[in-house]
This record gives structure tokens, C-alpha cells and sequence, in this order.
């Protein structure tokens, strides 16, 4: 038979892959100039300090980290979130200090009054500190997930582990979700 | 001549069973992993403390026709006053609704005066209503700090507790403010209130003494009107003889024989001291206010006990915002006679 003659030859098939790769690449294009960027975040008002976010995130250390609104913070010498519901007293021994990592520091402002702030470096997400601050404190300390260690994926394992559902996606004009004085709590 | 296949059926039969096995063994165990007890934070052992000290019983409870309960006070006539959102119920000691009183906002706390008149603590103002619950008065506003969470009258003026500002301000019946109580001052050795959270509270003992809750420093304090302090006490601590938490006890309410009932958040309990400030019984645990841990109510609302009161009859009501109800406790002996 005489090549000539064939239907659909080789150079066709290479011509039309071209054209769809040509195609595919000019809709991406001008798909990404329209869609807005969309980030993985807690909503503080829905977390129930399950402390999965520790353990089902896909790096280690979690993406997740407290993070501390001081404006609602009490600034307590009996801090229910730094110190262990069993401490002795009321200092910075290890013995009494409620995180299991010690990322949480305390440090003396004036009588009574002491500061909370956070070590994200050795925060691993785990919510102890954000539940005993919930239920004994204002409910300063929250969980949020850090933008510059999320790596975004498409389907968060943490979102889809938790209980509350309070890991969603947001337009990243939209993130921080921080608790702030006096702010309504849940985003609908 | 038909070619042998390259794979025969029966292999490609084996491949599709397992590859079908393995996506349903993994569909199937792909639980996320829980975190160790290193990470939990439980203190449900500490709800439990308390209950071979319980006093007392339950004996009634008021449903409450009322979105948002704030406030409770006990009247004269053996009833009781509750405020809530845009609303203050008149109840008579059973808890039958005998008046119903629209009000303009929230009010925070109320009181009844010596003279039947009622004392509403809005947020920065205090509003008068005559007995009857018509509009009598309304103070001057505070400023935008104020914060008034509680309100007691005796025979000769009205003390507001002012959360904003971590002070108690003692006004005159006709609204005039005659002083501050209770700010920080070195040289009357007065510590300062220290409030991480709205719950400054007011009362007066069977001797008309004036006591406030400091919730900051777990504790009580007395004052005499002047605002020199009569006495203090301090105990922070999770075991039920002590208060625990960022601002406990949070409610307070004293009955006829000087003993006085408080109200905690966090860890929601509800207890009466004595006179000495030992501890006299126990009213209630979380599980009996419907806040134990584990709870979904517990993680909603750390705070469910409103306000307290203590009436004629020696009752100790408390008001439980999310039930929406008066809780109505008596001593076990009185209760069982």
C-alpha cells in the first residue's frame, strides 16, 4: 500500500497535537487571570480542640500554629492556657507549664498581670493550650494555619479530618481569620 | 494460527482482585490519626470534686419565656425579677410570669430598692423603673468604657459594678454619684479589682455590709461605704474549696445566716461558703448545670450560670442562660421536709 494514502499519518497526528496544546495552554492562561487564589484557614468560632491539626497534617511539624489576639487576652496570673490544671504554682517550672512542648512563654508585666506569647518555632498545632484557654480564660489563644508553611494543598488532610468542619477555603484577601475584640466569631 | 496472550485471563482475574482489595482495605482504614494523651487536655477529673460535699437539691425549676437571661434579683414579696434581652419578668415565688415589662436594650443586671423601685444595669447607664415597671429615671450615661455587670441597693444608695472600668460606683437614689469603690490604691492598701472578663459583681451580706467579687485574684472583698476595705480574701485553685480559672467566682449571692453562694465559669460549679469562707457545701457540679466536658453546650458556652440570687424563703436561684430557666436549689433537710 502507498504510504501517501494512509488517513491519519504521523505529521497529523503531531499537527494536531500542537494545535491542542496550543489550545489548553491559551485557556489556562486566561483562566488564571480570573480566579482568585484560595487559602486554607480555621475558623476560631467552629476549632473544638480536637488536636488533629497536630497530627494529620501533611508536614511536620504542622502547618498549624497558636496564635495569641492579646486584646482579648486577660493578661492572667492563673492562666488557664499556659499553666496545668494540676501546677503547683504558678510560675514557669516545666513541672506546671500546660504545653508539651513549651512554646508558650510567660513573662512578668506588672502585678498581677503577666504576658502569653508564643514560640511558632516550637508550636506543633496540638490545641491544648487553646482548649484550657477556652474553658477557663477569655479564649485568646486560637489555631490558625501559617500561609508561609501551608503548602496549599488541594485537598487539606487536616480539613478533612476535622470534626467541625472548621477548616475551609477562603479567598486569601480574606485570610487572616484572627479572633479580635468584640468581632462576631463565626464566619457563615 | 491464534497468538497466546501475554498476560493469561486468570492472572489479569488475580490483578483486578487485589488491586480492587487493596483500594477497599485502604477506603476502609484511613481513619485520621488521633493525637496521644500528651496533647489532650482533660480535667474531668476536677468536675467530680465536690460531690461528697453536696448540700443541696434541686427542687424546682422556672422555664423562662425570655431570649437571653442576664439578671435575677429577689423581691421583697418573695418573688423574683429576671432580666433578659429587651425584657424584665416580674415572677411570683413559684415561677408563674406575673408581669412582663419591655425595656430599651439589654440590661445586664437588676435590683430591687428598698422603696420597690427596680435598678436596671444597662451597659453604661443605670435605668430606674417604680415598682409598677414604669419608666422612672435614667442616670447619666458612663463613659465608653463602662461595662455595668451587677447592682445592689440598701437602705441609703445603689452600688453598680462597673467591669469596664474595674471599680464599683455608689450612687445616690436620685442618680447622683457619690463615689468610686474599689480602685487600686497603694496607700489604703487597696489591691485593685482585676477583671479579665465581665463578671464584676456586687452584694450585700444580712448586715448590710457591701462585698465584691475581686475574679481576678479568686476571692471576695468587703468595703465599707466609704471605700476603705473592711476584708479580703483570696483562694485560686482547682480543688473545690478554691476558684479556678482566669476570673472565679464570677457570681455571688449571700444568704439569711451570712453564708454566701458563688458561681464559677470554666470549670461551672456552684458552692456556699461560710461565714468564715470555709467551705460549706456544694450546690452543684458541671454535670448537674449541663457543662460537663465532652459536652457540646460545655464548649459553646463556658459561662452558663448567669447570675444568682438567694430568696425569702432562703432558696438559692440560679439563672442558666442557655436553658433559659431559674434553677431553684434548697438545703437536702429542708428539701426533704
Amino acid at each position: 500500500m502507498d504510504k501517501k494514502d494512509a488517513g491519519f499519518d504521523r505529521r497529523d497526528f503531531l499537527r494536531a497535537a500542537a494545535v491542542a496544546a496550543a489550545g489548553g495552554g491559551a485557556l489556562l492562561a486566561a483562566g488564571a487571570g480570573q480566579a482568585e487564589r484560595m487559602v486554607w484557614q480555621i475558623d476560631p468560632a467552629k476549632c473544638t480542640q480536637c488536636g488533629r491539626c497536630a497530627t494529620t497534617c501533611v508536614i511536620n511539624p504542622s502547618a498549624v500554629k497558636c496564635v495569641h489576639s492579646t486584646e482579648i487576652c486577660g493578661f492572667c496570673d492563673l492562666c488557664g492556657g499556659y499553666l496545668l490544671p494540676t501546677a503547683k504554682a504558678q510560675d514557669t517550672g516545666a513541672e506546671n507549664e500546660l504545653c508539651p512542648v513549651a512554646a508558650l512563654k510567660r513573662k512578668y508585666v506588672e502585678e498581677p498581670f503577666f504576658e502569653y506569647t508564643v514560640d511558632e518555632d516550637l508550636c506543633v498545632g496540638c490545641a491544648k493550650c487553646v482548649k484550657g484557654c477556652a474553658q477557663f480564660g477569655n479564649g485568646s489563644l486560637h489555631l490558625q494555619i501559617k500561609r508561609d508553611l501551608c503548602l496549599n494543598c488541594n485537598e487539606c488532610a487536616i480539613a478533612r479530618s476535622c470534626p467541625s468542619k472548621a477548616v475551609v477555603q477562603i479567598p486569601l484577601r480574606e485570610a487572616y481569620r484572627v479572633k479580635s475584640f468584640g468581632a462576631p466569631e463565626a464566619h457563615k | 494460527m491464534d497468538q497466546k496472550p501475554l498476560i493469561p485471563r486468570w492472572a489479569w482475574t488475580v490483578l483486578s482482585a487485589a488491586v480492587l482489595a487493596a483500594v477497599v482495605a485502604l477506603f476502609l482504614t484511613g481513619k485520621p490519626k488521633e493525637p496521644g494523651p500528651s496533647f489532650r487536655h482533660d480535667t474531668s477529673n476536677f468536675e467530680k470534686a465536690g460531690a461528697a460535699q453536696k448540700r443541696f437539691r434541686e427542687t424546682a425549676r422556672f422555664a423562662l419565656d425570655l431570649a437571653n437571661p442576664t439578671g435575677i434579683a429577689a423581691t421583697a414579696d418573695g418573688g423574683l425579677l429576671v432580666c433578659g434581652e429587651n425584657t424584665l419578668l416580674v415572677l411570683d415565688a413559684a415561677g408563674k410570669e406575673t408581669a412582663r415589662h419591655a425595656v430599651a436594650g439589654t440590661p445586664e443586671c437588676v435590683a430591687q430598692g428598698p422603696d420597690g423601685r427596680i435598678y436596671l444595669g444597662m451597659r453604661r447607664r443605670v435605668v430606674v423603673l417604680d415598682a409598677a415597671g414604669a419608666a422612672a429615671a435614667e442616670w447619666p450615661e458612663l463613659d465608653e468604657r463602662a461595662y455595668l455587670t451587677s447592682i445592689a441597693a440598701d437602705t441609703d444608695c445603689v452600688y453598680a459594678a462597673d467591669a469596664g472600668n474595674r471599680v464599683v460606683l455608689r450612687y445616690g437614689f436620685d442618680g447622683a454619684l457619690l463615689g468610686e469603690i474599689g480602685r487600686r490604691d497603694a496607700a489604703r492598701e487597696i489591691p485593685g479589682f482585676v477583671v479579665p472578663s465581665p463578671h464584676l459583681e456586687v452584694a450585700m451580706d444580712p448586715m448590710t455590709g457591701l462585698w465584691a467579687n475581686n475574679p481576678g485574684r479568686h476571692g471576695l472583698e468587703q468595703y465599707r461605704p466609704d471605700g476603705s476595705l473592711a476584708s479580703s480574701w483570696y483562694r485560686a485553685g482547682m480543688t473545690i474549696e478554691g476558684f479556678c480559672g482566669c476570673c472565679n467566682p464570677m457570681a455571688i449571692a449571700f444568704r439569711a445566716d451570712g453564708s454566701v453562694v458563688t458561681a464559677e465559669k470554666g470549670l461551672v460549679r456552684m458552692k456556699v461558703l461560710a461565714p468564715d469562707l470555709s467551705l460549706a457545701g456544694v450546690v452543684a457540679l458541671p454535670e448537674d448545670l449541663g457543662a460537663a466536658s465532652g459536652e457540646a453546650a460545655a464548649a459553646e458556652d463556658n459561662a452558663p450560670v448567669r447570675d444568682l440570687a438567694v430568696d425569702a424563703q432562703g432558696r438559692i436561684l440560679a439563672l442558666h442562660g442557655p436553658w433559659k430557666a431559674v434553677l431553684v436549689y434548697e438545703e437536702e433537710q429542708h428539701a426533704a421536709g
